[in-house]
């Protein structure tokens, strides 16, 4: 009789699911393919002396891979990384995010590294299937990835800091196991698409193992700091001059700093935040979890309601720490990096054969400097934007004191006001017709002395000046930053950061152009930014000129723009006459 | 539950199945079988009964959570949760998937479905609540989905955490936490989804296609082992037990979680353990160690004369009826862990249940 039935089983068991059995093995071939497309990505990150370890993953050919903060923070300035092929490479750490828990690395060697590809983590949904590479427990001699299977359990999760920094904002919450060596390794979707980095978990009477809650910061929130970690600094995070709370089922602005731009747009306490950065805000939780994946320095756009209706206006986001060096790491909160206690340091012996000496040939790939996690990066990017701007320029036949008379167009609001613009290394002067007008004093800059219809106009021709007249003698100091997205055109540029007399200018560069798109310059706290956009440069005027610049209009959010007609090199003498008649 | 031809078949034969399931799953290609369906989880199943949980948060002690899990079970505001402590403390709210807060009282309890049900303070009548008369059973091998509050990572109206599974077997199950058993005696649901964490106890435990199973249970470790148990009540038993509950049927013959059982003797303590206790004349006598028989299993365990047992696994000890109450129900070579205070100083050993 049992013998029966469990025949009777075993048929009606194969014949229902011939079906689905055909689907599984194709969707498992499937996984299997994927895997053997994206493991090679993933690295086995170890501090040069041998001790712990966590992972990474490649993400272009010229080795650059990022990791988490926590597991490069111990491994020295070189460390040893392998890769599924077997072979360890060296690497130099390119730049750190102590805030949000990310590193950069460069693996070296090679200009041929294979490397991942980046989904949209925004897009995924709880219950996606995901994949964990990575190298948990340092089981792999030969530093082929462990790969660990499982689902999205939660998204736009809030996992609070360790300390100030290590916060995982807006992250994704997985259940496949993540262990200790797991940390800095890649998440993918099942379509092998790069979606997020395992860094932590929930911990708790297990002691340091798989919990079933694990995180992944999100690969949206590493790829907004991507460029900023390759200038090789100690990358930091935004925040706003205001802040919110949750009331009646509203988000609320609670307190705004009056020296703050969003204050000087109107917002008050007791406003209603409707958006920010693009996106809905439902709770002050909402609100904390979306500003955490911003780097310092990002303008976003805000959305608020007042008793006047709805208002949008942009704000930069303030630095949140402004490190200096690097953060030790806390002792609070279990970390999956490393190997659990007990492990036996002496099991893999190529990493006893190295000393943690930084390799002889890739020692300059390493400089120290306060606020860096490694200045040579920063020179790189220095390199690559600013010197062929400076290069564009001929300033052997320059001085300070060469004055520009230029005749310029105004276009506001479809009038045309022709007036003539006078520009010194000190001063600088617009008379227009049909416009009052005004000076701007290097020595005084305010914003107050800008006309408030071409606010910023004034104080961004003396920049340009600056840099055509004295190249780089003109500036104490030029700063790789990383990159932003200007608004509202939603242009990406590369930015440089000047000082000169005090003020703070951030160049916006793109690979169309050897000169700048953009210059935003900051005045005193109070006062609005200028937001000067420079469009074609050309050389037929007797300086590098652009046939047109745009001032952003803080109000309205949208260009003003001022066409150059003619330009006419003087003294400094006749160009302030000019500009005082 | 998906395959069709498992139905109508007695209980018996269930069992020889389950075993025939788990022998198809030791041999490829007959293991990818199993599943009808190769999701692991539909993303609308997840979010359609996200719905219906709801986040308990009220009173911890020591390393008991001060948060769970409930679920919606009626349009009035009735859930399930788990009669564990977050309900005898009193105080609780609970927090509804769109983010609303309510107090709770509870409606009653169920000791040996280890079940309560609980109600909502409101006059509403249009909460999203999963259909409690409506469930399936799982098999070894199935697919499951666990629901649940678990380590607080969803505030307010954020959605709760979903991890995925397989159904490993229906068993009794002879677990519980420190002095604490386990009331349940019937079968429940063993999973390998870690689901015994903090706070998902009252969890909602689904079949891919979003069907009731169980209600995932509470942090306990298996007597036997010392594992943490990943398990859940099965719905088709828990649903008897609401449908008195909601019925106004107390099925409740004592109103205490706690095991009844009678404490291990002194006369007992002496000649199994070798240990000797400072005799109870007070009420309070704390539990000095007074004597320990040599090559003994409390002597194996490096118990002395004068040692002041502070701890037994997780439960605090301060009198001698307190460690002679944790004593009962263990069994032979189960490990327990002890913690005395010797000359003022913590030694924890280990001690082997002869």
């Amino acid at each position: 009789m049992l013998v029966r039935i469990f025949t009777a089983l075993l048929l009606c068991h194969a014949a229902s699911s011939a079906l689905a059995d055909d689907q599984l093995l194709k969707k498992q071939e499937a996984r299997i393919q994927t895997i053997q497309r994206i493991a090679p990505s993933v690295v086995c990150v170890m501090p040069a002396g041998g001790q712990g370890g966590g992972s990474g993953v490649l993400i272009s050919p010229d080795g650059f891979a990022i990791s988490n903060f926590h597991v490069t923070s111990g491994s020295g300035n070189f460390m040893k990384c392998g890769l599924n092929d077997g072979k360890l490479y060296d690497a130099v750490i390119v730049g750190i995010d102590p805030t949000g828990d990310v590193a950069l690395i460069k693996l070296l060697g090679r200009d041929d590294f294979p490397f991942c590809t980046p989904g949209n983590s925004d897009d995924v949904k709880v219950g996606d299937e995901v994949l964990a590479l990575g190298n948990p427990f340092l089981l792999a001699d030969d530093f082929s990835p462990t790969i660990t299977y499982g689902i999205a359990s939660g998204v736009h999760r809030y996992q609070y800091p360790a300390d100030t920094f290590l916060e995982y904002t807006d992250c994704i919450q997985i259940d496949a196991s993540i262990n200790p060596g797991n940390s800095g390794g890649p998440l993918f979707d099942i379509q092998g698409r790069w979606i997020g980095i395992n860094g932590r978990a929930s911990f708790e009477k297990r002691g340091r193992i798989n919990s079933g809650a694990a995180y992944a910061i999100s690969v949206n929130q590493v790829l907004l700091f991507i460029d900023q970690l390759k200038s090789g600094r100690i990358v930091d995070h935004g925040r706003t001059e205001f802040t919110v709370g949750t009331a009646d089922g509203k988000v609320e602005i609670q307190q705004v700093s009056e020296l703050s731009d969003v204050w000087r747009r109107g917002m008050r306490s007791g406003d209603e935040l409707i958006s920010f950065a693009g996106r809905a805000i439902t709770s002050a939780n909402d609100f904390k979890n979306i500003m955490g994946i911003y780097p310092e320095g990002t303008r976003v756009p805000v959305t608020y309601r007042n008793d006047e209706g709805v208002h949008t206006v942009t704000t930069r986001l303030s630095p949140l720490h402004q490190f200096q060096k690097a953060p030790q790491l806390p002792t609070g909160p279990p970390q999956p990096e490393g190997p659990p206690p007990g492990e036996d340091p002496d099991r893999n012996p190529v990493l006893l054969d190295t000393k943690p000496q930084p390799p002889k040939q890739y020692e300059h790939l390493f400089e120290e400097k306060v606020g860096f996690t490694n200045f040579y990066f920063n020179q790189l990017g220095i390199g690559k934007y600013w010197t062929p701007a400076l290069k564009a320029i001929d300033t052997s036949k320059s001085a300070d004191a060469r004055a520009w008379k230029l005749e310029v167009t105004a276009s506001i609001k479809g009038i045309d006001y022709p007036g003539i613009l006078s520009v010194a290394g000190t001063v600088a002067g617009i008379d227009a017709k049909g416009l009052p007008p005004a000076i701007q004093n290097a020595e005084q800059l305010s914003g107050e002395s800008e006309l408030p219809q071409l606010y910023g106009l004034l104080t961004g021709a003396m920049q340009w000046h600056r840099l055509a007249e004295q190249g780089q003698d003109g500036f104490s100091e030029s700063i790789y930053i990383g990159s932003e997205t200007l608004l509202p055109s939603r242009q990406k540029v590369q930015i440089i950061q000047t000082r000169s007399a005090g003020t703070t200018c951030r160049w916006g560069f793109t690979n169309q152009s050897r000169l700048p798109v953009s210059v935003d310059i900051q005045f005193s706290s109070g006062a609005d930014e200028a937001r000067i956009r420079f469009d074609e440069w050309h050389n037929e005027l007797s300086i590098p000129a652009p046939r047109r610049i745009a001032i952003i209009d803080h109000e309205q959010e949208a260009p003003v723009w001022i066409t150059i007609d003619a330009i006419e090199i003087g003294t400094m003498g006749s160009s302030k006459n000019g500009a005082g008649e | 539950m998906n395959d069709n031809c498992d139905a109508n078949i007695n209980s018996t034969v269930q069992r020889l199945m389950a075993a025939t399931v788990l022998l198809l799953t030791l041999f490829a290609p007959f293991s990818s079988a199993i599943q009808a369906d190769i999701q692991l989880v539909k993303p609308e199943v997840a979010t359609r009964s996200q719905q219906s949980l709801v986040k308990l948060f009220g009173v911890g002690a020591g390393q008991l959570d001060s948060y769970g899990t409930a679920v919606l079970i009626t349009s009035e505001g009735h859930a399930v949760t788990v009669w564990n402590h977050l309900i005898n403390t009193g105080y609780l709210t609970a927090v509804t998937a769109d983010g609303q807060r309510f107090e709770v009282e509870v409606t009653g309890t169920d000791r040996s479905r280890d079940l309560a049900v609980i109600k909502l303070q409101t006059d509403s009548t249009d909460f999203p609540h999963v259909d409690w008369k409506q469930y399936a059973s799982a098999d070894p091998g199935d697919s499951v989905v666990a629901l649940s509050n678990m380590f607080r990572v969803a505030a307010g109206n954020e959605p709760v955490s979903v991890v995925h599974g397989i159904m490993a077997a229906e068993s009794k199950l002879d677990a519980g936490l420190g002095r604490w058993d386990l009331p349940v005696q019937n079968p429940v649901y063993l999973i390998d989804a870690i689901t015994n964490n903090s706070g998902a106890a009252g969890g909602l435990l689904l079949s891919t296609n979003g069907e009731l199973l169980g209600m995932l249970g509470r942090e306990i470790r298996h007597r036997g082992t010392g594992v943490w148990v990943n398990y859940a009540v099965p719905w088709k038993e828990l649903a008897p037990g609401i449908d008195r509950i909601l019925k106004g049927e107390s099925n409740d013959e004592d109103n205490s979680t706690e095991t009844k059982s009678q404490p291990i003797d002194y006369r007992k303590l002496t000649s199994d353990f070798g240990l000797t206790l400072l005799p109870g004349f007070l009420k309070k006598t704390p539990a000095y160690i007074d004597r320990v028989i040599a090559n003994s299993a409390a002597d194996k365990a490096k118990l002395q004369r004068g040692d002041l047992i502070v701890m037994v696994d997780e439960t605090v000890i301060q009198t001698v009826d307190d460690f002679r109450a944790t004593f009962t129900g263990r069994r032979k070579g189960q490990r327990v862990s002890i913690t005395v205070s010797r000359s003022g100083e913590l030694f924890a050993t280990t001690l082997i249940i002869p």
